[in-house]
């Protein structure tokens, strides 16, 4: 395994590039294909990512790049392995879409990819909205979260779903290898990108990715905020490969969901109510994710009584 | 907001006016535009304005690196946030000029570098192509229906200052910038399908890897300064680095940061597990 001494000095996405300050998909972006190496075509669609790393007739990317529309990565992809497999040319095809760009406009293309088990890399980048068009919801916004189209108002105030199960959708496609990945787990980060490097067939990274002016944060906190996220629950790190499900990584104890939402202005206006149902969904998630058989249920702000009782808000989050 | 407010301020004498940003990918940090077109007549043209008859500059260190009067017709004018006198600026070009410490002003009052409604008061004052109190009804209006009546106020009062300490006059034109090469290929040799190969031509780098001309470091307010002797080379800040402009040097022994790439985000100095970096103010 690679650790972060040994990574390579190449710039395969040069500096110049122009994300802003702290974007953490140029991060995740960078030390990504520092550890792809060389010999690897990329294709980004629409995104924040295709616009900051490509502006016609400049680049920061020094592989191969290809770009042409927002919902058809998986499309594309299939179409370019087939074309140096033809070739008798050995190189890592990857996708960098968006959240936008995988969770909705592009899901039928990549579901069409993974359902064929094609022999590419995807990566969803997840900034959990539109970021580059100027952040409009996706599938990928979570419960509460500000953005334009579901802005804070007097009777509603932000996004009213949860965000939605990608994970689940990606593996019921039998792929050989779907991970969660954050880049401020450095190494488990690293260690994903090189296995699913090294697998054929259809790979999913799922990468979770700070935006500054989405997310209204400072710059500097892109990675303890991915940490928070981590100690939260609201994001999980696994991997299914060939649908055996391991966690890789499970934080100590649950912080409370607070902790995570506090760094972030798109979260300032959450009431309390709407914050014990994020702090709910996410103990459920947790609980799916880290309970040891037979354990009790574990939740950081609601004892257990509460929990499992079936309340007005159980009813709105899972039905009846 | 301020070319909204303008031309709200300019309708409610009786003009017409439109105003929007600049239309491309506009990247937190980097240098923005905006416009704002008024007649007294209705107005057709949607095109963005290549000719302005004012031009509005906020950050004064853009006139070392951009002709930010090319486009401005003959007899035009500037006004500049500055704390220099109009005969100390150097625009490459002698043309009416007004200037007024707005940053001062925004940090007296709204205690926070803000200079958008201030500047609109030196506007109003050299111009003359509205009065102050429209705009400072529309400043109020404005300011006030998002952020509350106190901070429509304040607003106002930084655009009042400001249309009191402006100062006119004539710019200098000693200095010769040169517009920022472009390339221009004809349609022959464009590739077919915009398909890019590394390649050099008269206006730079482009293709593949080409990005690496574009120096970022204008858009630093802050840069990182490492302490050598508390540093464990972990390297932590050279992985979190989402510019890639901390390399290692030394026969990977030590660290450089390369400061035409940095835009002073901060993340490696709060990743530091040691506190080896400090961020310090990029210019004075
Ligand atoms: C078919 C189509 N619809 C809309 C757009 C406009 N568009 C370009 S990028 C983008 C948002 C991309 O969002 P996401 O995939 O989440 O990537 P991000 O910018 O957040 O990284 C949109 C809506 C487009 N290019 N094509
Ligand atoms: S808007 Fe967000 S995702 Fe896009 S470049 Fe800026 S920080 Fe990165
Ligand atoms: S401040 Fe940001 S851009 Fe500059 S060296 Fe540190 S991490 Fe890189
Ligand atoms: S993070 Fe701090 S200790 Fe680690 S290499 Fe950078 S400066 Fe040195
Ligand atoms: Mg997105």
């Amino acid at each position: 395994m690679i650790t972060i001494k040994e990574l390579s000095d190449d710039n395969l996405f040069t500096a110049g590039h122009t994300a802003c300050p702290g974007c953490g998909v140029a991060m995740s972006i960078r030390n990504a294909i520092r550890v792809l190496g060389k010999d690897t075509v990329v294709y980004v669609p629409a995104s924040c990512a295709v616009v900051f790393g490509t502006t016609f007739p400049y680049g920061a990317w020094k592989v191969p790049f290809f770009h042409t529309a927002f919902e058809n990565t998986g499309a594309c992809l299939s179409g370019m392995q087939a074309a140096f497999e033809k070739k008798g040319k050995k190189v890592t095809v990857v996708g960098f879409a968006g959240d936008g760009g995988t969770y909705d406009i592009g899901l039928q293309s990549m579901s069409g990819a993974a359902e064929r088990n094609d022999d590419v890399l995807y990566i969803c980048l997840d900034n959990e909205a539109y970021m580059n068009t100027g952040i409009q919801r996706s599938g990928g916004t979570p419960f509460g979260a500000w953005t334009t189209t579901t802005p804070v108002g007097n009777v509603v105030q932000g996004n009213r779903r949860f965000k939605k199960n990608l994970g689940d959708i990606v593996a019921a496609h039998e792929i050989p290898y779907y991970a969660t990945l954050s880049i401020g787990q450095p190494l488990d980060f690293i260690r994903k990108v090189e296995k699913a490097k090294n697998m054929r067939g259809f790979r999913f990274l799922h990468m979770f990715t700070p935006c500054i002016p989405g997310w209204k944060m400072d710059p500097a906190k892109t990675v303890e905020v991915t940490k928070r996220a981590v100690q939260s629950g609201m994001w999980t790190l696994y991997e299914i490969e060939n649908g055996d499900k391991r966690i890789t990584y499970k934080p100590g104890k649950m912080k409370s969901v607070k902790d995570y939402l506090m760094m972030q202005g798109r979260f300032r206006h959450m009431s309390e109510e709407d914050i014990k149902k994020l702090q709910m969904w996410v103990c459920k998630k947790w609980n799916l994710h880290y309970k040891e058989k037979g354990a009790p249920d574990v939740c950081e702000i609601l004892p257990p009584v509460e929990h499992h009782a079936v309340t007005e808000e159980h009813r709105e989050m899972h039905g009846p | 907001m301020a070319a909204q407010t303008l031309a709200e301020a300019a309708v409610s004498e009786g003009n017409y006016a439109v105003a929007f940003p600049y239309f491309g990918a506009e990247r937190r940090g980097a240098p923005v535009l905006a416009f704002t077109r008024i007649d007294s007549k209705k107005i057709f043209s949607k095109t963005q304005v290549y000719a302005p008859d004012c031009v509005v500059v906020l950050d004064d260190s853009l006139l070392d690196t951009i002709d930010v009067v090319a486009g401005l017709k003959p007899k035009g004018m500037a006004i500049i946030n500055s704390r220099e006198k109009p005969e100390d600026i150097d625009l490459g070009k002698i043309i009416d000029t007004a200037t007024v410490n707005a940053t001062s002003i925004a940090l007296e009052i709204l205690k926070a570098p803000i200079t958008n409604t201030a500047i609109l008061g030196a506007f109003a004052k050299a111009t003359g192509i509205i009065k102050i109190e429209s705009l400072e009804e529309s400043i109020k209006r404005k300011f006030g229906e998002k952020l509350g009546a106190k901070v429509g106020e304040r607003n106002a009062l930084a655009a009042w200052t400001a249309y009191e300490r402006t100062i006119t006059g004539k710019s200098r034109g000693v200095k010769k910038l040169e517009a920022r090469k472009q390339w221009l290929p004809t349609h022959q040799e464009i590739p077919v399908g915009g398909c890019l190969i590394e390649g050099k031509t008269d206006a730079g780098l482009i293709g593949p890897g080409s990005f690496i001309e574009n120096k970022v470091s204008g858009w630093a307010t802050y840069r990182p300064l490492r302490d050598k002797a508390k540093c464990t080379m972990c390297l932590l800040c050279w992985f979190y680095c989402p510019e890639g402009t901390i390399v290692r040097i030394s026969d990977r022994g030590d660290l450089m940061t390369n400061y035409d790439y940095c835009k002073g985000c901060g993340v490696c100095a709060n990743e530091c597990p040691v506190d080896a970096i400090k961020m310090v103010r990029a210019r004075i």
